[in-house]
C-alpha cells in the first residue's frame, strides 16, 4: 500500500463527511471562477488596448461632439500613422430594449486602424467602402438576430432622426466581423458615416471621437500633447489619452468591480477555510490511535505529516477542479445572454493557474494544524485514546 | 403532552449545553452562515439604496415631457416652439406672478474627477429655467446662494460635491471654453438631483451651442390628476411629438435596470454560498449527533422518545444559524449601511447613492440563515431519532 492509497482511503473513510467538505470547496471555487471571469471580461478593454493607439475626445466629455475637420487635421500631424473616427448612433433593433452598439465610421480608415482586431473578408471590406448603405455586423450580433450577408435590416436611433422625419435607417449587411483574438468583442454594427451625415436631421459634420495610431508607442506622450495643444482655447478643446487609460477610466465609472469580486471571493474562502480546517482537525483527532500505531510501527514523523497534508491537498484539488469545471460551464452558458453587458466572458488560463495555486494554498492551510497535531502526538497518549 | 414537552425541553437543553464541546466546529458554522448573510445583505442594501435614491426623486405632481421614445434625458430633444406650446397647456400650476410653473431644461454630460479613484467620471450639467427650483419640491440651498440668471455660475448637489473633486463652494470649474463659479450647494431630499450641477439654461445653451433646443420640459401640475388633461393636450397636437409622464414615474423606471442587475448578482451568489455553508452545517450537526450517540441511546433506553432527540438536534442547528444570521446582519449594518458610492445611471451619468439596510432586507437575510439551519439540522436530526439504541449504547 503506497502513501497515495493510504491518503485516499483515509479521506473517504467517512464518505458523507468527505463529500460535504468537497462540496463546500466546490462551491467556493465555482464562485471564484465565475467572478474572476467577470472581472477579467470587464477589464478586457484595458488588456486588449493596443499600445500605439490613442483616443481623442471632446475635453468637456466624450459624449460631446467634435468637428469633422479634426479628422483631416490630426491625420496631418507628426507621429500620427493612421487616424479614424466614429460616431455613436444610439441604435436599437425594433424595440428600444434591444439596443445595439452601433457606430457610424469612415470605412477604409476604421478597418485599417482596427486591422489587428477584426477579421473582415476582403470582398466585404470592398463592399463596405463602395456601398453607401452598407453595414458590417459583428459576429455576436449576426448570431443573435440571424442576420446574413445580403440582408436588409432597419436600425433605429434613440438619438438621431432622418431629415424626412424617419427614426430608422435601412442598411444592407455586406459582411460579418469576426474576432482575430480571443476576448475581442464583436457585439456591434458599423455603417458608413457619409450616409449617416447626409441623412441625419441635426448635428451635421460633427463626429463622436477619433482613434489614432502613432508611429511608435514611445512618442505617445508627444502626440497627445501636440493634439491637445493644437485645439486648446478653440470652441472644441480635446482630451487625448491612450486607449488603455480611456478604457480603464470608463470601466471605473461603473464602480469598483475588483473590490466587490475580492470581497465576495474572500468571504467564500474564509468560510471553507473554517469548515474544512475544523473538520480535518476533528478527523485527525478521531484517528489518534491509528496515527500512534503508524508511529509505533516506525513511520517517521515526516511521512505522517505528508499523509495528513496529502489528504487535505487531495480534498482541495477534487473540490477545486470540479468547481472550476462548473465555473467554465456557467460562464459559457452566460456568455451569449450577457454579451451586451460583459462581452467576452470566459474562464482563461490565467484564472485556472491562479485557482490551482489557491487549491494548493487551501490544502496546506487546512492541513497544517491537524498535521502538526499528528506530528506531535505521543505514541503512548495516542494509543490510550478511544 | 406535558411529559413529552418536558422530554423535549430536557433533551434540547442537553443538546445546547454540549455545543462548547464542539466549539470550533460550531463556530465555523456560525461564521459561514454570517458571511453568507453578509454577502446577500450587502448586495440587497446596495440595490435598495440605489432604488431609494431614484424613487426619492421627482414628485407625482411634476410632469416631464421628453421627445417621443426617448428613455433618458440625454437622448431627448424639445424645440423652443414645443416648450411654448407646453407652457400653454392645461393643468399647469401658476407661480405668484401668474406665469405657468415650468422649466425648459438641458441635460449635458461633462467630465469630473471622482475623489476616491482620481479617474474621470460623467457628471450631469443641467441647464434649468428660472423656475427650475420652484417647479420641483424639496430643493433647498444648503450653503451659498442660487446662481444669478445669465451668469456663469453653478450650484451643485450635495452628493456631487462630496464625491467629486473641484466642486467646493467658491471654486471655479472649467467647462468647455468658459469658467464657472460654484456659488451654492443644494439638497434635494436625497434624490438624484443631488448628483447634478445646475446652471442657468441660456448660459448652458450658448456654451454648448444649442441655442434652439432643450431636452426636457418640466411643469408643476395643479394636482397629480391634472396629468391626464396635459397628456391629452399633448397627444392631440401634432406639433408635440412628446411623451409626458410624472417625474416620479420617470425616475422609478430608471432604477429598474440597475437594481435588477445588482439583485441578479446578489441572490445567486448568496445562494451558492449558502450551499457551501449548508455543507458546513450538515457536517457540524452530524458530528454533534455522532458525539452524542451514547447519550442519545441512554436517554432512549430510559424511556425517552425519538422525537425529543429529533427536535433537540434541529434546535441546535437552528440556533447556530440564527446566531450566524444575526451576526451577519449586524456586521453588514455596521460596515455598509450608509456607505456612499456612485455608479453610472440610466442617463449615462454618475448617480451618487448610499447603501441602505432596511428591516425587510434583514428579515430576508435571517430567513436565508434559517433555511440553512433547517436543512442542515433536518437530516442529522432524523439520524438522531432513528439511531438503534443497542448500537448507540455500544458507543
Amino acid at each position: 500500500m503506497n502513501d497515495f492509497v493510504l491518503v485516499f482511503k483515509n479521506l473517504f473513510r467517512r464518505k458523507l463527511r468527505a463529500g460535504l467538505m468537497i462540496f463546500s470547496i466546490f462551491i467556493a471555487f465555482a464562485i471564484f471562477g465565475v467572478l474572476a471571469s467577470f472581472e477579467r471580461a470587464f477589464n478586457a478593454g484595458q488588456e486588449l488596448a493596443a499600445a500605439d493607439r490613442l483616443v481623442t475626445v471632446n475635453k468637456i466629455n466624450f459624449t460631446q461632439p467634435l468637428p469633422y475637420s479634426y479628422y483631416g487635421r490630426i491625420a496631418g500631424m507628426e507621429g500620427v500613422k493612421r487616424v479614424t473616427f466614429a460616431n455613436w448612433f444610439g441604435g436599437y433593433y425594433q424595440d428600444p430594449k434591444q439596443f445595439l452598439i452601433t457606430f457610424a465610421v469612415e470605412p477604409r480608415s476604421y478597418m485599417d486602424v482596427m486591422a489587428e482586431e477584426f477579421d473582415i473578408a476582403p470582398d466585404a471590406q470592398a463592399a463596405f467602402v463602395r456601398t453607401r448603405t452598407a453595414a458590417l455586423v459583428g459576429e455576436t450580433v449576426a448570431n443573435k438576430y440571424g442576420w446574413k450577408v445580403g440582408d436588409r435590416v432597419p436600425l433605429s436611433s434613440s438619438i438621431f432622426s432622418q431629415k424626412n422625419g424617419a427614426r430608422s435607417w435601412d442598411f444592407d449587411v455586406v459582411g460579418i466581423i469576426k474576432p482575430k483574438k480571443p476576448l475581442i468583442d464583436t457585439n456591434f454594427v458599423l455603417f458608413q458615416y457619409e450616409y449617416f451625415n447626409e441623412t441625419r436631421s441635426f448635428a451635421k459634420d460633427t463626429i463622436g471621437w477619433l482613434v489614432l495610431q502613432t508611429t511608435s508607442p514611445a512618442i505617445n506622450d508627444k502626440v497627445i500633447k501636440t493634439i491637445d495643444e493644437t485645439f486648446a482655447n478653440s470652441p472644441f478643446e480635446t482630451a487625448t489619452d491612450t486607449e488603455k487609460a480611456f478604457n480603464k477610466a470608463f470601466m471605473a465609472q461603473l464602480g469598483n468591480i475588483a473590490l466587490i469580486v475580492t470581497l465576495v471571493v474572500g468571504a467564500a474562502f474564509v468560510t471553507i477555510l473554517m469548515i474544512v480546517g475544523n473538520t480535518m482537525m476533528m478527523a485527525i483527532r478521531e484517528r489518534s490511535r491509528e496515527i500512534a500505531v503508524l508511529k509505533a510501527l516506525g513511520f517517521p514523523g515526516g511521512r505522517v505529516l505528508r499523509l495528513v497534508l496529502g489528504e487535505t491537498l487531495l480534498l482541495a484539488l477534487i473540490g477545486g477542479l470540479a468547481g472550476l469545471g462548473a465555473a467554465a460551464l456557467v460562464t459559457t452558458a452566460m456568455r451569449e445572454s450577457l454579451a451586451n453587458f460583459v462581452p467576452g466572458l470566459a474562464l482563461n488560463a490565467q484564472i485556472v493557474v491562479l485557482a490551482l495555486a489557491l487549491m494548493v494554498a487551501l490544502g496546506l492551510a487546512t492541513g497544517l494544524m491537524p498535521a502538526v497535531n499528528a506530528l506531535r502526538l505521543k505514541v503512548a497518549a495516542g494509543l490510550g485514546r478511544g | 403532552m406535558r411529559p413529552f414537552l418536558l422530554q423535549v425541553a430536557a433533551v434540547t437543553l442537553i443538546n445546547l449545553k454540549s455545543i462548547p464541546q464542539r466549539f470550533w466546529l460550531s463556530l465555523s458554522t456560525v461564521v459561514a452562515v454570517a458571511l453568507v448573510v453578509m454577502v446577500l445583505l450587502t448586495f440587497l442594501a446596495m440595490s435598495y439604496g440605489f432604488q431609494k435614491t431614484l424613487s426619492g426623486t421627482g414628485a407625482a405632481d411634476v410632469a416631464i415631457a421628453l421627445r417621443g421614445g426617448a428613455a433618458a434625458e440625454i437622448n431627448s430633444a424639445v424645440t423652443r416652439d414645443q416648450v411654448r406650446l407646453i407652457e400653454e397647456g392645461p393643468g399647469i400650476d401658476r407661480g405668484a406672478d401668474g406665469r405657468p410653473l415650468t422649466s425648459a431644461e438641458l441635460y449635458l454630460v461633462v467630465d469630473g474627477v471622482k475623489r476616491s479613484t482620481g479617474t474621470k467620471a460623467n457628471l450631469p450639467l443641467r441647464g434649468v429655467g428660472r423656475d427650475g427650483a420652484n417647479v420641483r419640491k424639496g430643493i433647498t440651498i444648503q450653503a451659498g446662494r442660487m446662481f444669478a440668471p445669465g451668469s456663469n455660475e453653478v450650484v451643485v448637489g450635495k452628493s456631487l460635491a462630496s464625491e467629486f473633486a473641484g466642486f467646493d463652494l467658491g471654486q471655479t470649474v472649467k467647462l468647455g471654453t468658459s469658467q464657472w463659479t460654484v456659488v451654492g450647494v443644494f439638497t434635494a431630499d436625497g434624490g438624484v438631483f443631488e448628483s447634478e450641477i445646475w446652471a442657468d439654461a441660456p448660459a448652458v445653451q450658448s456654451l454648448f451651442k444649442r441655442e434652439n433646443y432643450f431636452q426636457t420640459v418640466r411643469a408643476r401640475l395643479e394636482s397629480p390628476a391634472a396629468l391626464a388633461s396635459l397628456k391629452q393636450y399633448v397627444e392631440s397636437d401634432p406639433r408635440l411629438k412628446l411623451d409626458v409622464k410624472t417625474e416620479q414615474d420617470f425616475y422609478a423606471e430608471q432604477s429598474g435596470q440597475t437594481t435588477d442587475l445588482i439583485q441578479k448578482l446578489g441572490w445567486p451568489l448568496a445562494i451558492a454560498m449558502a450551499f457551501g455553508a449548508l455543507a458546513g452545517a450538515l457536517n457540524t450537526m452530524y458530528s454533534s449527533v455522532a458525539a452524542r450517540a451514547v447519550e442519545i441511546a441512554t436517554l432512549r433506553a430510559i424511556g425517552f422518545g425519538g422525537t425529543p432527540a429529533f427536535i433537540g438536534t434541529l434546535v441546535e442547528s437552528l440556533l447556530l444559524s440564527v446566531i450566524g444570521g444575526i451576526i451577519g446582519a449586524v456586521a453588514t449594518w455596521l460596515i455598509f449601511d450608509g456607505f456612499t458610492t456612485s455608479t453610472l445611471g440610466a442617463s449615462f451619468t454618475q448617480v451618487v447613492f448610499s447603501f441602505h439596510l432596511s428591516p425587510a432586507l434583514v428579515l430576508q437575510g435571517v430567513g436565508l440563515a434559517l433555511v440553512v439551519g433547517l436543512v442542515g439540522g433536518l437530516f442529522p436530526a432524523i439520524r438522531a431519532a432513528r439511531q438503534p439504541i443497542v448500537a448507540g449504547l455500544a458507543g
